[in-house]
């Protein structure tokens, strides 16, 4: 996982914030069917013990809006003023 | 006791309405109901992924039809789901909706008998009963029976509109899923639950009698309605003229909305439902409002209140506000 040490360096009372938004983009993004089932299953694993925004549910989730609307994504992060977090995403095409 | 439900289309990738029905539990919904529709996800497949990711709310199919699917296999379908939610399965059943059944050339015959019997099969079968059944729409032989234990009850609510088969809920059901909105609609249907109960010998208290509504909310009562007009144009449409009489609906405004739906003529249907009709048929409007409609609701006997679709403009934000702001207010009594 190339996000955790990114997401490491968020600090805690904006990781809650950043969960929020990028799970938001989740469930509108039109390319959803693109997230490996997988991947979506750890992020149901972390959202029923509603731990999204740890280290682990925040990187699961980066990856997996990578998927599903990087174009999202990257606004989130814009919006929230994560610049080292937008120039290390990557879509996953 | 009052509890609250929340139905799910399975129309979503199965990981969204996975992430709605997990959100509904940690707010503190008490039921989960899925539509079974062979044109959506597979209702089973649904509720098993939901099962595996929930501890304690209680969920079902809300509801299946024995058309479609044989009274054995929806017993044998809950059964499996009690072993990965045990004790937490409830079996919504009703005779389905005509539409969808003329599209696989399937007839809605004799619907009270039907649905009669297949509660009948279905409890048989949980029992594992030793007998052969012989219905007039269903026949089981002796040997027809589970190779399984299932060790939890497993309530079966009957989903109903019409008087006769409002009444066999009261009668056979250990629910009744009202397929209605309005007070009047519902006390009315409550009614008919009551007379089925007396003559089913049965007390009306045991029963959970559930509004199975079309529900939206949000913090504008402008946005909340704006996602229920294609829901109601729908329910407009399919509904009796002894309906349509009752809620001042022209039968020819309802006519006009059926001929535009099946032409695909989506902006006139739509355009065609007016403020009275959403009123009639949906629950709708800011926590506030919602709470005030609700409150009548369950004076008139239902313990159970379901939100149905569209839920809201958004289905994530619409459960949040239900969890958040019209929930504390009825749990905390």
């Amino acid at each position: 996982m190339g996000y955790r040490e990114f997401v490491k360096s968020i600090p805690t009372t904006m990781r809650e914030l950043l969960a929020e938004r990028l799970i938001d983009v989740m469930l509108e993004a039109k390319d959803g069917s693109r997230v490996p089932s997988s991947l979506a299953k750890t992020i149901l694993f972390y959202w029923q013990r509603e731990q999204l925004a740890s280290e682990a549910g925040l990187t699961n989730l980066l990856e997996a809006v990578s998927y599903a609307d990087p174009d999202g994504a990257f606004t989130v992060m814009e919006g929230l003023g994560l610049e080292e977090l937008k120039l290390a995403f990557r879509p996953t095409n | 006791m009052r509890s609250f439900g929340i139905e799910f289309v399975p129309m979503e990738l199965f990981w969204r309405t996975t992430y709605y029905a997990v959100q509904a539990e940690h707010l503190g919904y008490d039921s989960i109901w899925i539509t079974d529709h062979f044109n959506n996800r597979n209702v089973y497949v649904s509720l098993a992924v939901i099962a595996n990711y929930t501890e304690k709310i209680r969920l079902g199919p809300g509801v299946t039809n024995p058309y479609l699917i044989h009274p054995v296999m929806t017993a044998q379908s809950v059964a499996s789901l009690n072993e990965i939610a045990s004790g937490r399965v409830i079996c919504g059943i009703g005779a389905g909706d005509r539409t969808t059944l003329d599209m696989v050339g399937t007839e809605m015959e004799a619907p009270l008998r039907t649905v009669r019997e297949s509660v009948e099969i279905i409890r048989r079968q949980i029992a594992r009963d030793k007998g052969e059944y012989n219905g007039k729409r269903f026949r089981t032989s002796a040997g027809a029976r589970f190779n399984f234990k299932v060790d939890d009850f497993i309530p079966i609510f009957i989903g109903a509109q019409g008087p006769k088969m409002l009444r066999l809920a009261g009668e056979i059901g250990d629910g009744t899923l009202i397929n209605a909105s309005h007070p009047d609609d519902i006390e009315r249907a409550v009614k008919q639950i009551r007379r089925g109960a007396e003559r089913g010998g049965r007390s009306f208290d045991e029963l959970d009698i559930a509004a199975y509504t079309s529900f939206s909310v949000a913090m504008d009562e402008k946005s909340a309605r704006k996602p229920v007009v294609p829901v109601v144009a729908y329910i407009v449409a399919g509904s009796p003229p002894t309906v349509l009489d009752r809620h001042d609906i022209p039968q020819e405004k309802a006519d006009g909305i059926r001929k535009d739906l099946a032409d695909r003529n989506w902006g006139e249907a739509f355009g065609a439902v007016d403020e009275a009709m959403i009123d009639s048929f949906a629950i709708c409007g800011t926590p506030e409002q919602c709470i005030e409609k609700i409150e009548v609701l369950f004076k008139t006997g239902i313990t159970h209140f379901v939100t149905g679709s569209p839920l809201g403009p958004s289905v994530r934000g619409a459960i949040n506000l239900f969890g958040l702001e019209v929930l504390p207010h009825f749990k905390s009594e």
